[in-house]
Formats: structure tokens, sequence, C-alpha cells
């Protein structure tokens, strides 16, 4: 059928079908609700902003409402005209029902309503009814003294009816029941609630026992009534309630109109469990305007059609559900009405409190039975310790060794200690170590049981201790974050302030005069932090004193506490020399603290660990100096990187900022293509691995020129391989896009543009022909070399070196973008074949040095599967079928163009033209990809595609000239 | 200013939003005040007299964001209803929704000339809408952030948005560049500094953290008060000399904004403090929360 259809040919403009039409008309009308008065009422719907379907009076079935679902009428919407009350007051009508319903409605509630005709009226109901009527009338027809309707109360009753007659004949009378006998308990109890509870809240339980009554059973309070008569009169005889005005409402004026689930609240505040039995409590959930949730958030609601979801519900409430119990205490049979009837009713209410009947128990059964939390032993820690790896945790019961006198040379002792101190603190494995290695050492006797295996067992032990209080010390700390003070610091490093008079000066003595490994000596007899700062750098070796002085000032700094004054320097330094000492050695502390800091990326503990050849146990002055790194590591963390983006504003924005755009008269980004096309033909996979530059330039489009030009520089001097993969996949989609589908309409006029740019400049070089040809030409010869390029055989023997440096050239930058892979790779052949057409287009060598962006699209379209290829190959051989008029043109201007590149090639007088040139390239080269492209797909038009390639090459050739340029001044 | 003039009392209570308040803030010149909240409305105050001057009703959900135009004309509201409303302040009406956003919006703000709206929305995106065209279509959809944008601010030539995922990230229209400081917490709520050269971002870690616009560098961190789940807003003080900030726990706190100290705070509501505004001129400062009432404190 439709291959059918295609092969007529149509004159004139199709007519549509009518119902077509009118049928999306209907819609159109229908979709915008401006036009929804047009329609006819049947017809409308209601509409939200979102398009869905709107009810009026959704629970009835719901359709439009209103005047067409306005508040408005046939004439208009006219408000209710203000007028005077003073004069005509009369005439302020309340309004009610039948205001508003038309004459056949009321006719039709007329009809329906029932009503006992006199006759058969027992308790005069109809009568009453009918009586009022007649008042009302009357009071219309002629205005009263007293203003408005006559109060309903005032009229009374006119006749008796049949069945009061009747009753009356048979001795009843006003007040008394017609069921003496069934005035059971049940009702005689209830009256008497009834009774005790006027009797407290008189003031407003009345008007509540009018409006509460009805909604009794019918039957039983028909029945009932006239049983309760003594205190209350039955319905037959209208009771004028006194209601006392306790609200500062107006006369008439009732809060609650338009709210009577208000009332009931309100009611049920304040007379709170009269009638618990009958009356449900009021709970907003069973209300028609009751959320459906529990945690919707109070106070609203949501629309009919919605769907309530968690973002209705209360992220702000509680967690509790107050309503809930509250009701639940409404409900609690005892002595709510008292609790809830605030305040006033208290008093009374404990007076009366009892009900009659009923008596205060002397023991409730009802007793709450607290449970007492259990009692926290007193040394109960909230932590549960592990049986850890460490031995001194299990050893600490262990009875103190005995006190040993320290051995006379002072050497051994402090080795003693400080192989004690590590060993108390790295755990056993590091004894069983260095005992092993040590085992030949005299020195090391005392791990074996040798002189002085006593004094260290002692000292093993007090370490042991210290470490242990050290500890528990810390954890006793309340504070979750460990702070870091000197005391604190110096306390986990194991230094003892206690001993420091021994210490000190065995620590800048010791290392001279001792024989076995110094390094160790040092660790063991200073803090390690200290040695550790020694180590990593001298800053005063030269000046042995000051250095000492140093040492001091370092100790001093990191033991914390007061400084000596004295400290600081010699006595025999003048005031200022000290305080500059001070401010070096500050600074000197400060750059070894750096230092270390960075070398402490490998925790402290693991040096310890890797000490103790591997063992798996971190002793806890390990794991606790790990901890203050980890702090600094933390905060580390969170120092905000900051990375930089293309971000393309659209125009209009710029201009609302009112800014310049800054991608001004800029092709249009194509990020969203690229992705598709991407993941149509390509692994993105060096676009991923490439840097926030290789980002930039992939986000950015024509833009990336001067980026580009900066990576050509670079890649020039870089290998040719490397250069292919660190430029692989940089932007080629955006072509192959533009190959495929962009229009090649505007080539022409920017064609010719470029061409008369070119042509001044073409003289201005040719000047300067002989003498850079030289030099392009060698140059361009060695690279020719390096790629392994060929010579195209047919050249005149005159222009031969030039053209042999301009072909390398065009082979160089080969921004190509025909460049087929077929022709990469049978480049020779074709090129044998048809030489002019080769360096038209610029040659099909594989690129060097040319914009990652140019280069990429040719790797592109060797990456490209085959029907890209075929595209190409059918262009291809379009250019083939060149009739040979054009090619001679074209050779012609390819003629001059040699001339000009090989002219202008390398001479400090053409540089600044050629920056400039250089800069024009760039707004070319997206034209030039856009040329490309179209190309590729309108191949008929060849002759735009002659007129445009030289023109092309010779940007390119411009381009690459710059970057030999730049390479030669290299 | 010294601390003495923080405004540490409450000169006035603004009650009227049943439910919690979402947002409060000053206008253009401190004369009145906005507020929205959960009941759907927005409304406008004079928090001096403590009078409520007009009530905005349109949306269909909880309103998240208000913000005023310099020469107090138009209102921008936007809300879980997932639109932005452009209002007439003076008639009460809408003069034009925005729709397009996919899912909540969570911030919205003009720009200088009150020609565009910038909104920060749950479907990870910045739009830029057009108040001066017809269109309801967005001029400009940024959808670079990889979580939900909470809050936004516009410089002259600026877009500046906290995220979620973690990042602030500024768009320079003048330029053309987007640069993105990773903060590595989510970022709550960011306001700028009155000089412009700092951002305020309060992030989820109860922290509020200040950064140098120009370097991305982290000046400061202010740490104390609790904000973990809601979002809160954080701000500075008119002379820059503090940063305030609600807590969760209906607290409110100021800090130095140097030594990052807690130099004052004290409870101002009875729940969350969701939103905190700060007078451009004088020492006052409004506070909406959780509870329905904005207080407002002076010194």
């Amino acid at each position: 059928m439709d291959s059918d259809e295609e092969d007529f040919v149509f004159y004139g403009t199709p007519v549509e079908r009518e119902e077509g039409i009118a049928s999306r008309k209907k819609k159109a009308i229908a979709e915008s609700s401006g036009n929804l008065r047009s329609l006819p009422s049947w017809k409308q719907e209601v509409r939200d902003e979102e398009g869905r379907r709107r009810f009026h009076g959704a629970f009835t079935g719901g359709f439009s409402a209103g005047y067409y679902n306005t508040a408005g009428s046939k004439e208009g919407w006219t408000p209710q005209s203000f007028t005077s009350s003073r004069k005509n007051r009369a005439e302020v009508k309340q309004q009610n029902i039948l205001n508003f319903l038309d004459e056949d409605e009321k006719a039709e509630l007329e009809g329906r309503s029932l009503a006992a005709s006199s006759q058969f009226d027992t308790f005069g109901f109809t009568a009453a009814e009918l009586a009022r009527k007649q008042a009302e009338k009357e009071q219309q027809s002629r205005p009263s003294a007293i203003p408005g309707p006559v109060p309903d109360e005032i009229v009374l009753p006119a006749t008796d009816s049949v069945g009061m007659n009747l009753l009356k004949k048979m001795g009843w009378r006003y007040g008394h029941s017609l069921k003496d006998s069934h005035s059971s308990s049940l009702y005689e109890a209830r009256r008497e609630a009834r009774k005790a509870f006027l009797a407290f809240t008189s003031d407003e339980a009345k008007p509540e026992l009018s409006t509460s009554e009805p909604t009794e059973d019918g039957l039983e309070n028909l029945l009932e009534q006239p049983s309760e008569s003594e205190t209350k009169p039955s319905k037959s005889t209208p009771v004028y309630v006194l209601d006392p005005k306790q609200d500062l409402h107006g006369l008439g004026y009732d809060p609650y109109k338009d709210a009577p689930e208000f009332r009931e609240k309100k009611r049920q505040h304040t007379s709170g469990g009269r009638e618990h039995g009958q009356r449900r409590p009021f709970s907003s959930r069973d209300n028609l305007f009751g959320f459906k949730s529990k945690n919707m958030a109070p106070g609203f609601g949501i629309g009919a059609l919605e769907e309530l979801d968690a973002e209705d519900e209360d992220v702000y409430g509680s967690g509790y559900d107050f309503e809930e119990t509250l009701i639940e205490e409404a409900e609690e049979p005892s002595k709510v009405g008292i609790e809830v009837q605030d305040s006033r009713p208290r008093l009374t209410g404990k007076e009366h409190g009892i009900l009659p009947g009923f008596r205060l128990a002397s023991n409730s059964d009802y007793q709450l039975e607290r449970f007492d939390p259990p009692v926290i032993p007193k040394d109960f820690e909230p932590r549960h310790k592990f049986p850890g790896p460490l031995e001194s945790n299990s050893r600490l019961s262990d009875p103190p060794p005995l006190e040993v006198p320290p051995p006379e040379d002072s050497n051994l002792k402090v080795l003693i200690e400080g192989v004690a101190t590590l060993v108390a603190r790295c755990g056993k494995l590091f004894e069983d170590l260095s005992r092993e290695k040590n085992q030949s050492n005299q020195l090391y006797s005392f791990l074996i049981g040798g002189n002085f295996h006593d004094y260290y067992v002692r000292k093993l032990w007090e370490e042991r201790q210290k470490s242990n209080q050290t500890k528990l010390s810390l954890e006793g700390k309340e504070s979750s974050v460990p702070r870091m003070t000197a005391e604190s610091r110096g306390r986990i490093l194991g230094e003892r302030p206690l001993e420091r008079s021994m210490v000190t000066p065995t620590s800048t003595d010791a290392p001279a005069d001792v024989k076995f490994p110094t390094n160790l000596v040092d660790t063991f007899t200073k803090s390690e932090v200290f040695s550790e700062l020694l180590e990593v750098s001298k800053p005063f070796k030269d000046n042995p004193a000051k250095q000492e002085r140093f040492e001091q000032f370092l100790k001093e700094k990191y033991r914390g506490g007061l400084r000596s004054t004295d400290s600081g320097g010699a006595s025999y330094m003048s005031e200022s020399a000290r305080a500059r000492e001070r401010l070096d050695f500050e600074a000197a502390a400060e750059a070894i603290e750096k230092a270390r800091l960075a070398k402490e990326s490998t925790p402290f503990s693991q040096r310890f660990t890797e000490f103790s050849a591997g063992g798996m146990q971190f002793t806890s002055a390990g794991v606790e100096e790990v901890k203050p790194i980890q702090t600094e590591e933390l905060t580390k963390k969170i120092v905000p990187k900051r990375e930089e983006f293309q971000w393309r504003p659209s125009p209009i924005l710029c201009k609302r900022f009112d800014l310049i755009d800054p991608y001004m008269g800029k092709p249009p980004p194509a990020p969203r293509i690229r992705s598709k096309l991407d993941s149509l033909f390509f692994v993105p996979d060096s676009f991923k691995a490439s840097g926030t530059e290789e980002k930039v330039t992939s986000r950015r489009d024509a833009s990336t020129v001067p980026q580009s030009d900066n990576q050509e520089s670079k890649n020039v001097v870089e290998e040719e391989p490397e250069v292919h993969v660190e430029i692989e996949n940089v932007e080629r989609p955006v072509d192959l896009y533009k190959a495929i589908f962009y229009d090649d309409s505007e080539d022409e006029g920017e064609i010719s543009v470029a061409n008369t740019l070119e042509n001044p400049e073409k003289k201005v070089e040719a000047a300067n022909a002989t003498l850079n040809r030289l030099i392009a030409g060698d140059f361009l010869e060695s690279l020719g070399k390096e790629l392994g390029l060929e010579v195209p055989p047919e050249l005149p023997p005159a222009t031969k070196q030039a053209k042999n440096a301009s072909q390398k050239e065009v082979g160089h930058d080969n921004k190509n973008n025909f460049s087929d892979p077929k022709l990469t790779q049978e480049g020779v052949l074709l090129e044998i074949k048809e030489p002019v057409h080769t360096l038209a287009r610029g040659g099909e060598k594989p690129a060097s040095n040319d914009s990652p962006e140019k280069r990429s699209g040719d790797l592109n379209m060797n990456l490209v599967p085959p029907n890209e290829n075929t595209v190409r190959n059918s262009s291809n051989r379009h250019e083939e079928k060149l009739d040979s008029s054009s090619s001679e043109d074209e050779r012609s201007r390819r003629g001059s163009r040699r001339h000009h590149y090989s002219s202008e090639s390398d001479s400090d007088s053409s540089r600044e033209r050629h920056y400039s040139s250089s800069k024009r390239r760039k707004r070319g080269s997206s034209r030039e990809r856009e040329k490309r492209s179209s190309r590729r797909k309108h191949s008929k038009r060849r002759k735009h595609r002659d007129k445009d390639s030289p023109e092309r090459s010779q940007y390119r050739s411009e381009r690459e000239r710059g970057e030999s340029k730049r390479d030669n001044r290299r | 200013m010294s601390a003495s003039d923080l405004p540490r009392k409450e000169a006035n209570v603004l009650k009227g939003h049943e439910g919690a308040v979402l947002a409060a803030r000053f206008n253009g010149d401190g004369n009145y005040c906005l507020s929205c909240g959960k009941d759907r409305t927005i409304r406008l105050w004079n928090p001096h007299r403590g009078i409520q001057i007009k009530t905005y009703k349109s949306h269909g959900r909880e309103v998240r964001d208000v913000h005023c135009t310099s020469d107090n004309s138009k209102l921008v509201s936007c809300g879980g209803d997932r639109q932005i409303f452009y209002w007439d302040v003076s008639t009460g009406r809408v003069i034009r929704k925005f729709r397009g956003h996919d899912s909540e919006v969570n911030a919205v703000k003009f720009n200088e000339y009150s020609s565009v709206v910038v909104s920060a929305g749950y479907d990870q995106s910045l739009r830029a809408w057009d108040c001066r065209s017809h269109s309801t279509e967005p001029i400009q959809i940024i959808d670079a952030f990889s979580d939900s944008v909470m809050s936004v601010c516009l410089t002259k030539t600026e877009i500046i948005g906290g995220s979620v995922d973690g990042t602030v990230r500024t768009f320079d229209i003048r330029i053309g560049r987007e640069i993105s400081d990773d903060l590595g917490q989510p970022v709550n709520c960011i306001s700028l500094s009155n000089d412009g050269n700092c951002i305020l971002a309060g992030c989820l870690d109860s922290t509020i953290r200040l950064l140098d616009r120009s370097t991305g560098e982290l000046l400061q961190e202010y740490k104390g008060h609790t904000c973990k789940s809601f979002k809160m807003d954080c701000c500075l003080t008119n002379t820059d000399a503090h940063v305030t900030g609600g807590s969760e726990d209906g607290f409110i706190y100021f800090w130095d904004l140097v030594d990052a100290s807690v130099i004052s705070s004290f409870r101002v509501h009875t729940s969350v403090v969701t939103s905190v505004s700060y007078h451009p001129k004088d020492n006052c400062m409004i506070t909406a929360s959780v509870d329905g009432t904005i207080r407002v404190w002076k010194t």
C-alpha cells in the first residue's frame, strides 16, 4: 500500500479528513481550559495543572460544578450588594437550602418529605411545624417591633393532636411518662448519672444535650423520653433551655458553621466522657477529612486524586502518636469527665465526683507495676574489654618482681630500660626477636638471664604497668575525639617526665661513647618522636653547640610544660641573638615536624610490626599512636578537590544575565550526540583515562584549538606512536556525526572568504620563497624520512624540493578529513594512480603533528566500521571521476599553494603573520570539519569540494608550518 | 561587630503557618520577610512589627523555598509539586508557573536583574527559567550534579549550586566554565559571604565549611551543631564577622568566622531550626522552625 502510494505523484495539498480535524479540534478545545466554557456542560472536564481530572464533589460521583465550573451565574458573578442594615434590617434573611434550589427541585423536595397529617400528629410535631411556618409568614408580611425572624421556640403549637387528646382523656398529663413500668434500674442509673452531670456542668451541658440527643436510637428515645420527664421534659413540649452565652462571639454567630468537625472536637474537649459509651470519640482518622497516614503532617490533606506517598509524611514528627494516647485516655471509663474538663469543673468534680450508686474504691486492682532498671554496679564500665593481644593485660595481676638496684654502668642501664620499654609496648615478640638477634652480644645477656635479668624483669613490669595506666587514663577520658596535648603525647610515647633528670644527660652523651648500634640506643634513650626528628635531619650539624641547644629545645617542645627561660640558648648569648635562635629553632622544628608527618603515612604501628618480624600484634602504644594520625588524615580527606570543566551557558542565559556569551559564534555543542555515537561506534577507552585537560577538550567543541596547539607542540618532540596513542579518541565522534548529518550549505561562502584572505598573503610570502624553501625543505625531508613517506613521482623538477617538502608537510598534518582508511593503507598505490588527487586532498600519510582532534578524526576513521568506509570510498570514487578540467584547475591552484607555503615556511618576518593565520585557523577548523563532513555526505557536489580542498590544505600547511617552526626554534 | 551585638533577644514571634516552616527569608532591604512551609502557603510578614501582610496560596504541596526580587515586586517559590511559581507580590496572583523539574524543587533564586530564576531540584539538575519571555521551558539545564541539588546561589556572573553529591559547583557564565569543589560530604545549604569571596557550605556531617571561591581552599570548619538529616540553612552575619546556623535540637549557633569558636548558642525553637536569615544591614535575624513559628531576633 505504502509503496504504491509512493509511486504516485500528488498535486496540491491533500484535504484532511473531516473527522480527523474535528476530533483534533475537540481535543484541543478540551485541552485548553480557557475554552472550556464553550463546551456544553456535560462535555466539560475539569482538569488540574497536571492534566488529571478533577472532580467536584468527588464523593458524590462528581462532575463539573457551579456555572461551568465557576462561582458565577449566567449573568456573571455579582456579589451581593451591600445594603445598610440599619435601615432595612428586616430584609436580612437567613439563607437556607431552599434559597438555592430551583423550583422543580423544591417541588421534588416538598413531595418527598414525609409528615404526619395533623390528624395523627400524636405529639404535635407537624402542627408545631405548621404553626411555626405560619408565624414566620406573618412575620414577614408585617414586620414587628422585634427585628428578625421570631425564634422558633416562642411560637407554640396551637393545637393538640388527636393522640394527645386521647392520651389526655386517658389521664395522661404533660410531664408524665407513658410507660412507668419500664423504668428499670438501667434507666434509673442513667438518669441519675445525667442528673449528676447536669449538676456540675449545668452551664454547658444543656445545649449539648439537645444536640446529642438525636444521635441516640430513635425508638428508644421515644419510649424513654417520658420516663425521664421529671428532669427533662419530652420533646412534645418545647423546652426553653436557657443557654448562657459564654463565648465572645456575636449573637447568633456560629464559629463552627463551616467546620462542624471542630464543633465536635470542641464538645469532646469540654465534656469529655459524658456519654462515652455511646458516642465514639472523635478521631481524626475516621473523619472524612482525616489523613490516610498516621505520619501525615498535621493540618493538611491532599487532593482526592493524589496519592499519599512518603513525602507527605511528617518528617519532622517526633514519632510518637499523641492522638492515639489521647483517645485511649478519653475512653478510659473512670474519671475522664473530670480530667478533660480542665481546672474549672475540677473542684466541683471532686465534691460530687462520685456518681451516685458508685463509691470510690478504697483500693483499686488496677495498679501500675513498675520495674526499676537494674542497678548498675559502680565499677561497671560500659565497654567491652577484649582479652587483648597484649600479654601485659593478662600479666597485670602478676606480683611485681623484686626491686633490684640498677647496674652501675649507665649505658647498660639505659639499654635495659630501653629494651624493657619496647618490649612492654611491643609485646613479647620483640623480646624474643631481640634475644634471638643478640644472642652473641654480651650486652644483651640480660635477656637470656644474665647479670641484670632481674633488673630487666623489674623494669619490664614497671613499663607494663605504666603503659597500662596510660591506656586506662585514655579510656577514662570522656571525649571520643582524642585531643593530643604535648603531655599526653609524651605519655603515649613513653616519655618519663619524672626520670627526666636521669635520662636527658645520657641522651646527649650516650651515643658518643657507646659501641653497640647507636641508633638503637638512641631510640631507647630518647622519645621516639624526638629521636626520629633527629634522624630525619640535624639542621644545625655544623654548629654542635647550637644543635645541642636545638635538641634541648625540641625536647622541651615535645615534652610540654613550662619552658625554662634559659633553655633557649646559652647564657652568654645576647637577648636578641637568643630570640633569633629561638625563631630559627621554631622554624626548623616545624619543618621537621612536617617531614615527619609526611613520613607518618606509614603509621608508627606498622613500623613496629615490621620490627617485630611481621607479628600481628598491635601494641597499645602503636594503636594509640595511630589515632591522631587518623584524625589528621580525616581532616585532610575533606580538603575540597577542585576540578574545572567546560560548561556552555545558553545564549539566552547570557543575555538575561547581561553578559557576553563566551561561546558566541561558535558552533553548538554536541556532547549528547557524541555520547550517543560513542556508545554506538567506539569503545571510550582512552577517553576516560585521559586527564582533566583532555576532559576539557572533549567537552568543548570548536574551542579546543588553543589547547590542541599546545599538544601539538608537545607532541612533535615526542615519538610518533606515542602521539597516536595519546590523541586517540579525542573528539572524533563529533566529526563523524557531522560527516553524516551536517549540511554543507554554508560552505561556499566560507570558502570564498577564506580564499580572498589567502591571496594577499600568498603574494607577500612569495618574496621569501627561495630562502625558506631550502630550510623548510631540509627539515621536512628529514621528517619525511623519519616517517618513511614516499615522494610522489610526478613533480616538476624546478620545484621538486619544495614540493617534496610541502608534500611531507601535507602528509604530516593530514587533518585530512577524508583520510580514509583505505587510502592510508594503500596510500602508495593511490598516490601513484592519482597523484593529483592525493595532493589535492592534502595527502593521506599518517598524521604526526596535527591538532589532536584532527588526528583523532583520522584515527577514528580507521576504527570506523565498514559502512563508514564505504561512504568514504564512494566519495573517493566520485573524486576519481573528476573531469580533467577541474583537475587541471586544481593542479594550477595547487601549484600556487605550494609556492605559498614553501615560501612562507620559516622566516622571522613571516612569523607574526603566521600566528595570525594560525588564529584564523582556529576559526577555520570547525568549518573544515563541517566541510569535510559535507563532502562525505553530498558527494555529488563535486564542484564545491574541488574548490575547498585547496583552501583546506592551505590552512593545514600553515598550521603545520607553524609547528615545524616551533620545532626548529627548539 | 563584637559578640555582644549578636541578635539574642527575641523581638517578635510570627505565628500563622500551620505545620513546619521550611524557609524564611528577608527581602532585599530587610524590611519584610517571606516564609513558606508545609502548609503550602507563602506568607509575607513585617518582622519588625510582627504582623502578617499577605498569604500566597497556590502550591499543591509544601513550599520549600521562596525568593523575592530586588525591587520587591515579584516572588518566586518552589516546592514539592515540582513547579516553580512566579508571583506578583501585590496582587498575590501567579504570573507564571515553570514546569520541567522531574522531581521536587529544593531551592530557587532570582538573578540580579530578576530576569532569570534558577532552581535546584531533587532531579539532580539546576534549571534556569526566563521570566521575561512567555516560554515556560527552561532556558538552561545544568545536569552536572550526581545527586539532589539542595541549594543555589547566584552572583552577577555565576550560578553556584550545592548538592548532596558533596560538590559545590560554580558555573561561570562569563567564561563558560564549571568549577567543581568536592567537599566529600553532602552539601545542605550554600550561602555567599557578603563580599562574595567565600562560600559557606552547610554539610550533613554537622559541619559548616567555609570555602574560598577563587582557590577552592577550605578556610574553616564550624562544628558544634547537629545537622544530619534535615535541610537547614546557614548564613553569615551582615558584617561577615560571624557564621550562624541552626541545629536540629532547636538551638542556634554563632561562630566566629576566623577562629571557628562557638561564640554563642541558645535555644530558639522547640524543634528543628530549618532556616535562618540575617538582615542585610542591621543586627537582626529571623529563624524558622518545624514548630511552625518564625522568630525575629534583635540585639
